[in-house]
């Protein structure tokens, strides 16, 4: 008589495979467009909206921009991001708190790439989630406002570990919070030695021309 | 959370190997997830039995390895990190930019369920 003995099969295979082969096709797409595009992610609240209308304002006749933005269910932040002249499409998640690269994919027909200098892909507000979801992107921004506390690139190392460049949002309210500069500094490059790192503020127009180089592309 | 999204992509990757083996089901699978990965490993594991309801994965086991960070200190060669102090060495402070180890995400091992076999 014979036992059965369970048959151990070794896989060594990335769970997000087949994540990362959509990717790839996006940023095979956007090369081939001749686009840049930058995945934009923080927390709920940080100025990922105020930031981009900001840009879209200032850089306007200059650089020739749309935006994929994805939300849980409104329609809210496509529809502020219109007024300043720039497509905006939504890309509804449901219940999904990330962008991945099959919604990406799929809302990319609505757009003329070939026409585009830079296409900014607006995160679900969320430090977790999108940093294991590569879209395709050229670049990552990750934005931590001033109000939020400066352990935060300790908190969510993964996603500040996965950042091309980190942006301080709301620097005109650092006095008024207590935002310990220096402390947040440390802590980023604790999370992602060396990143660069810009200090702005959307409403004064303090730091911009530093994130308006990093949109062109021009460094870091 | 998205434990439940990592969930679905594990059971495609897992039920994908059986095909290739010709396995209708497993019996347990092993995931190594990385400390650097932002995946919670008991939040994957809550998700999972929901998640394989109605495919071969259904009632298997999940067992997860968590995979420490591991960095190189440019005077103590390869250390151990620890997450919430980010990519420094912990013996000496130095920057380890580069994580050789704990940004893993994936199916190490599935033990395949086999049929009953008959007596020979
Ligand atoms: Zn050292």
């Amino acid at each position: 008589m014979t036992v059965a003995n369970p048959r151990i099969v070794t896989v060594r295979q990335n769970i997000l495979k087949a994540n990362d082969h959509t990717a790839a096709e996006n940023r095979a797409a956007f090369a081939a467009a001749g686009v840049r595009t930058i995945n934009l992610a923080s927390s709920p609240g940080a100025g990922k909206t105020a930031l981009l209308e900001r840009t879209l304002r200032d850089l306007a006749g200059q650089v020739s921009m749309a935006v994929a933005v994805g939300d849980l269910a409104t329609e809210n932040d496509a529809a502020r991001l219109r007024q300043h002249g720039a497509q905006a499409e939504q890309i509804v998640t449901g219940t999904i708190c990330h962008l991945d690269a099959a919604m990406v994919q799929a809302v990319l027909p609505r757009f003329d790439l070939a026409g585009l200098e830079v296409l900014f892909l607006e995160n679900v507000g969320n430090l977790v989630c999108p940093s294991s979801y590569d879209l395709g992107e050229a670049a990552r921004a990750v934005l931590i406002s001033t109000t939020e506390g400066e352990d935060k690139p300790l908190k969510y190392p993964t996603m500040f570990n996965t950042a091309d460049v980190v942006v301080i949002t709301k620097m005109d309210l650092a006095d008024a919070v207590g935002f310990d500069r220096d402390l947040c500094r440390e802590n980023i490059d604790r999370a992602r030695p060396g990143v660069p790192v810009i200090e702005l503020s959307s409403r004064s127009g303090a730091g911009l021309d530093a994130w308006f180089a990093f949109v062109r592309g021009e460094r870091a | 959370m998205h434990e439940a999204s990592i969930a679905l992509s594990l059971i495609d990757v897992a039920s994908e190997v059986l095909r290739e083996n010709g396995a209708a089901r497993a019996s347990a699978l092993t995931v190594r997830v990385g400390q650097w990965s932002s995946v919670v490993p008991e939040a994957l594991t809550a998700a999972f039995p929901t998640c394989a309801q109605g495919t071969p994965l259904e009632g298997a086991r999940l067992s997860v390895v968590t995979v420490p960070g591991v960095g190189e200190c440019p005077v103590h060669g390869r250390v151990t990190l620890d997450v919430t102090r980010g990519l420094r060495c912990p013996e000496c402070g130095a920057p380890t930019p580069t994580l050789l180890a704990g940004d893993e995400l994936e199916l190490d091992e599935i033990e395949l369920a086999e049929p009953d076999l008959e007596d020979v």
